[in-house]
């Protein structure tokens, strides 16, 4: 009688199972969301959807996906609209026969105009919805919109469908940290610390004659609070994210030869670590920032020989003054143009004297365009490629 | 005066506790009587000696050495005996004559209750009955044709002994002598089985061995009531601990490299007569995934083996369920592309992942066990059928997917690679288990069911020694002797989970 209930529970607690079971080829694979503000103030959902049959080559053995490789794009793409994102995201669903899987999804595209007016209701939605990657990185659409990005000619690709392009790109930037793509986790912590403003990428959609021919990934997008307010230039993202310690590596490229001569040396960056102190002087707050860098010479149109420590040193001067430049630009632009926190100063000032930081901070608005920072570059040149001297055509 | 003979069916009841008469006639018609109808015993009537005493000789044609009898036992009473016409005696004195100075066997035994001779005899010992004397002589001419000591077939090795144990009782027991020759080294002998009476050695070392299983190993054993002992599987049902337990909880072998090793470390072993296969008590999990050849091969490469063979241990168990928990729970935690090409290869297929699963796991164990089971020649045919019709044909024809096939595959291959046999078994019916938990609740089925197992393992004991020994209870020492194999001369000691009783295996030479 004993095992005979024992038998009756297990098979009770088996039979509870299944209800959230889908098959796997019953989802609809989600790669890339776009989200717009629709003219009527909606939220305007647009998503990639992959037709798994169509990727892959030779998946077409079992039964019923022999429909030919050449046959179309392997993904369709789908827009519903709604007053908030749940509803919107409710009514794409109802225009799909498989139920909408977000999981892979790694890339959110806002469309410009939407993410001026605000994405807290969306970033909401996401942060509930077990079904959305923490993980997925934001992108600010310009140029163009989601839906041309995502009807992207297939001929301009080298990846066969726009996501996979854009995620492409997204990884190869680490290479010359020409913008910086941050993540949902990262949006979301950076605004919820007081007074720091997160950035984001931004996705360029190239046109020619008004179609769209190409994409870049250029620069990136400053966000007050959750409104974006305007966009940074390469450069600046690239001092940007030295003062943020993200930059693993960059180029850069001088316009003057160690003479003065008008000439191009190019470096690569490899290394750059920032240190950021407050400090108080009469009640005045300044930031003393420190960067040290390292690269390697990459390129140079002149024929000086660097294993001589004069030329060294003064190329290291030429590229620490070369930096110091850019990160007082970038400074400006925030603190002037935009009055935004991007890089965190009030985080660090909350940590290094938080008695200080309750004092200032119902006036941090109007005392950080005045806030002065003092920049220290420091420089090595570590190699110079695989030659140590220059050639020397007859 | 003709004798009064007893009563047959008095005979039959009681012959276990009659004794021989002086009457060769009465002694003659009992044996007849009791093996009466069986044309293999042969009763050889012979005269001894210038008297022409009456005399009969009694054995099992086919169970006894035709050539030894002849030359040992017949010549020398026949034609020798003959030499003592010089001297007066009796009969009782010709008997002892015979048994001192004639039998030129090298083991004889005097023996008067019937029930011991017919034991005898029929284990192929001859019996020589002298008239007017109450006692037999139980001449040893044990000797029929068996399988030759040949390369053992179940558990090979690249490097190491090949010898196996063969069904002989006697020879299997003369391998282990063979390996340990201390005094120490004791086998003991019972008979067990109402009819077949087989012959079961315990093979220890006193001086290691703890006592407690020992003496627990003969009370079990003595307990048993069968009829017959046809293989030492018999007797492992009988005193296993938990027989309710899917897992082996003691283990054989049919190496005798193997067999002593373990008996070096503690342990008893069984063996049976009829099987070669020698039991192991007592065992613990771990031991069913040592291969004998980890401690021959350098202990890198062995540890390195043992480690991987854990990893298929796992493979062989969970991968089908894992798979079927991604493809229908958590298809998050499959990497992108592979989802993809999943899902496009799963698109036409009707079944859900849990019976397409089902239905290719039962197709490979049928095959399986066909192709244990049929001749070899034509066990190639079933591996052909197997392979083409069940993969090929089964993807195409769109009722699995082509991921399945591999996963069952890996899963098949990996549970080959678990050297125990009877441990993979058991893993097998586990892993269906798993995957209807799988299927229906997730990988929160998975968890729940491995620690079902779990708790199950860690309550089960083999005569005293927890089964799970020494990972749980844990002994961080012997650990060593678990996932990895140490080196020989680092091996100070003998695994005490085993016994404490005896527990330094070498000097430290190596400092």
């Amino acid at each position: 009688m004993k095992r005979f209930i024992i038998l009756i529970l297990t098979i009770a607690i088996l039979l509870t199972g299944c209800w959230d079971k889908r098959e796997i080829n019953q989802l609809a694979f989600v790669q890339g969301l776009g989200i717009e503000r629709g003219k009527d103030d909606m939220i305007h959902l647009i998503v990639e959807i992959l037709k798994p049959g169509l990727l892959t080559a030779g998946g077409g053995g079992t039964g019923g996906t022999g429909g030919g490789s050449a046959a179309g794009k392997p993904y369709a793409v789908f827009q519903a609209s709604g007053v908030d994102f749940a509803k919107a995201f409710a009514n794409l669903n109802d225009e799909l026969p498989r139920s909408l899987f977000m999981q892979y999804n790694e890339i959110i595209f806002l469309d410009e105009k939407f993410a001026r007016s605000g994405i807290y209701q969306t970033l909401d939605f996401m942060t509930r919805n077990p079904e959305f990657r923490r993980t997925a990185y934001i992108l600010v659409v310009t140029g163009g919109s989601i839906q041309e990005l995502f009807n992207l000619p297939s001929s301009n690709e080298l990846e066969r469908y726009p996501y996979k392009e854009v995620m492409g790109l997204i990884s190869n930037q680490a290479n010359t940290a020409s913008s910086y793509v941050s993540d949902l986790n990262e949006f979301i912590e950076t605004l919820e610390i007081p007074k720091k403003a997160p950035i984001t990428g931004r996705l360029v959609i190239v046109k020619k004659d008004g179609k769209a021919t190409g994409i870049r990934l250029s620069g990136s997008a400053v966000f007050d609070n959750d409104k974006l307010i305007g966009f940074l230039e390469e450069q600046d993202t690239k001092a940007v994210a030295t003062l943020m310690n993200k930059l693993k590596r960059s180029t850069l490229t001088l316009d003057k030869g160690l003479k003065g001569e008008k000439a191009h040396i190019s470096l690569v960056v490899t290394k750059a670590r920032t240190q950021i102190s407050p400090k108080i002087k009469d009640g005045d707050i300044s930031f003393d920032i420190k960067v040290n860098v390292e690269a390697y010479l990459n390129e140079q149109e002149t024929k000086y020989e660097l294993t001589e420590p004069e030329n060294l040193e003064k190329l290291q001067t030429m590229v620490s003054k070369k930096i110091k430049t850019a990160i007082e630009h970038a400074l400006f632009i925030l603190q002037k143009k935009y009055n935004v926190d991007v890089v965190g100063f009030v985080d660090i000032l909350h940590k290094r004297n938080p008695a200080l930081w309750k004092e200032v901070e119902k006036d941090w608005d109007k005392i950080y365009p005045d806030v002065k920072f003092n920049v220290a570059v420091k420089s090595v040149i570590k190699r110079s490629g695989l030659s140590s001297k220059p050639i020397h055509p007859r | 005066m003709p004798h009064k003979l007893p009563d047959p069916q008095y005979v039959k009841e009681n012959y276990q506790y009659m004794t021989l008469s002086k009457e060769l006639e009465e002694n003659i018609y009992i044996f007849q009587v009791l093996l009466k109808g069986n044309n293999d015993m042969v009763f050889r009537q012979i005269s001894i000696g210038d008297k022409k005493v009456k005399a009969f000789l009694v054995y099992v044609d086919g169970m006894v050495d035709k050539l030894l009898i002849t030359r040992n036992i017949l010549e020398p009473i026949m034609i020798e005996t003959r030499k003592l016409n010089k001297i007066i005696y009796t009969n009782d004195q010709l008997f002892n004559y015979i048994n001192e100075y004639f039998i030129t066997t090298s083991e004889v035994n005097v023996k008067d209750k019937i029930g011991d001779i017919i034991d005898d005899l029929l284990s192929g010992e001859t019996i020589l009955l002298i008239d007017g004397v109450e006692k037999a002589l139980i001449i040893s001419t044990k000797g029929w044709e068996g399988r030759n000591i040949a390369e053992s077939t179940t558990e090979s090795y690249v490097r190491g002994p090949k010898e196996a144990f063969v069904e002989t009782l006697r020879i299997n027991t003369s391998m282990l002598r063979r390996r340990i020759k201390h005094p120490d080294f004791v086998i003991e002998n019972m008979k067990i089985g109402k009819y077949s009476k087989t012959d079961v050695s315990i093979a220890y070392i006193k001086s290691i061995a703890e006592d407690k299983v020992v003496q627990e190993v003969k009370k079990r054993l003595k307990k048993v009531q069968i009829d017959g002992v046809i293989d030492s599987g018999y007797l492992e049902e009988f005193i296993e601990d938990n027989p309710f337990s899917p897992f082996p909880q003691i283990a054989h072998s049919e190496k005798p490299d193997k067999v002593t090793a373990e008996i070096l470390e503690g342990k008893v072993a069984i063996l049976v007569d009829g099987s070669p296969f020698a039991l192991m008590v007592p065992a613990v999990f771990v031991q069913f995934f040592q291969a004998a050849e980890d401690y021959y091969e350098r202990y890198f490469l062995s540890s390195a083996l043992r480690i991987l063979r854990i990893a298929a241990m796992f493979i062989a168990l969970l991968f089908p369920s894992i798979y079927i928990a991604e493809t229908t729970f958590h298809q998050e935690m499959i990497p992108t592309q592979l989802a993809i090409s999943i899902a496009a290869q799963r698109e036409g297929v009707p079944f859900p992942a849990l019976l397409e699963a089902l239905f290719m796991e039962i197709t490979f164990e049928i095959l399986r066990e066909a192709g244990i089971r049929l001749p070899m020649q034509v066990g190639q045919a079933v591996s052909i059928v197997g392979g083409l019709v069940v993969g090929q044909a089964a993807v195409q024809a769109g009722l699995v997917s082509p991921a399945m096939v591999i996963v069952v595959a890996m899963t098949g291959i990996a549970s080959f690679s678990i050297p125990a046999y009877n441990v993979a078994i058991t893993f097998r019916l586990l892993r269906f288990i798993i995957m209807i938990a799988a299927g229906t609740l997730g990988f929160f089925g998975i968890i729940m069911v491995v620690m079902m197992i779990l708790a199950h393992m860690a309550s089960l004991e083999s005569f005293g020694v927890p089964y799970l020994a020494p990972m749980a209870p844990s002994k961080t020492q012997e650990l060593s002797d678990v996932l990895i194999r140490i080196p020989w001369w680092a091996k100070i000691l003998r695994p005490r989970t085993i016994q404490r009783k005896n527990i330094v295996r070498q000097e430290d030479t190596r400092g």
